[in-house]
């Protein structure tokens, strides 16, 4: 059965939300939202799907290089719906990554719009790029 | 299930039986049994509420059509990023969309309600009067 799912969900796998496999001390399940990671001469732009979640409920914290980011949904429009044919997994959203010393920590902008949030991290001005210029 | 007598061809017909009807709406991952957008359908009180989630996509670019028990939903989305960047990961996808779902029952057009808030598109789709079942005196 097992061989079976994998050969036909080949095609919509990328779409589908993977689970987060720590082990959490809240109730609720937390998956792995997708984000786009872009660079660019001042910033690290990190691009997250959190659907379902507000403003309130984002958690974003950089200590000691680690970027954590959680987002928890509001349930209640869920409330008295009994499913009758489901196709995805509702639940919060929690990702880490590890990023280097160059980004200046005390400066991060964070926007959500549309269930997409936004972190731009700019980085220490040691890290832009200079021009060295040869005599 | 009957032991070695099965052929492979029975053996071949029950998992495909199996698998149009499972969900994995218990486990890690999601079934990916449709198309994209993945919806989920929940009933209340009788009525139709179909939930999707879609981040990142404008409300002026959705299109939501009823027509007697088929519903439509349509829509783009756009992901762009400056030229001078080096993008380190991309995940998400751009997307066009456009998938029809035929409902168990007809609908009544003018009482639907649709809400699209943080990426999460819930509908609630009444049942049309003259599709409610009747009850039957017997004599």
């Amino acid at each position: 059965m097992a061989e079976n799912k994998v050969a036909t969900k080949t095609e919509a796998q990328d779409l589908q939300k993977q689970e987060h496999q720590e082990e959490r001390t809240v109730a609720g399940r937390f998956f792995i939202p997708q984000t786009d990671i872009v660079e660019n001469k001042e910033s690290l732009v990190i691009t997250m799907d959190l659907p379902g979640v507000k403003k309130e409920d984002v958690n974003v914290k950089l200590e000691k290089n680690i970027l954590e980011v959680e987002g928890r949904i509001d349930y209640a429009p869920y409330e008295k719906l009994n499913p009758v044919y489901t196709e995805y997994n509702i639940g919060n959203y929690a990702r880490s990554f590890t990023v280097s010393n160059a980004l200046d920590t005390s400066n991060i902008e964070a926007v959500l719009e549309e269930g997409v949030l936004s972190l731009t991290l700019f980085k220490a001005p040691e890290a832009k790029p200079r021009v060295i210029s040869v005599k | 299930m009957f032991g070695k007598l099965s052929s492979e061809l029975d053996i071949a017909i029950q998992k495909a039986v199996e698998q149009a009807r499972d969900t994995n709406y218990f486990e890690t991952s999601t079934t990916g049994h449709g198309v994209y957008p993945f919806i989920n359908l929940f009933e209340k009180e009788g009525d139709l509420v179909l939930a999707t989630e879609l981040p990142g996509v404008k409300k002026e670019e959705l299109t939501l059509e009823v027509r007697e028990d088929v519903l439509r939903l349509a829509g783009a989305r756009k992901i762009e990023y400056g030229e001078d960047c080096s993008c380190h990961r991309l995940e998400r996808k751009l997307l066009n969309f456009d998938r029809s779902i035929k409902l168990p029952f007809r609908i009544e057009g003018d009482k639907i309600q649709a809400e699209f808030k943080n990426g999460l598109l819930m509908v609630i789709l009444p049942r049309a009067e003259s599709d409610k079942p009747k009850q039957i005196v017997i004599n």
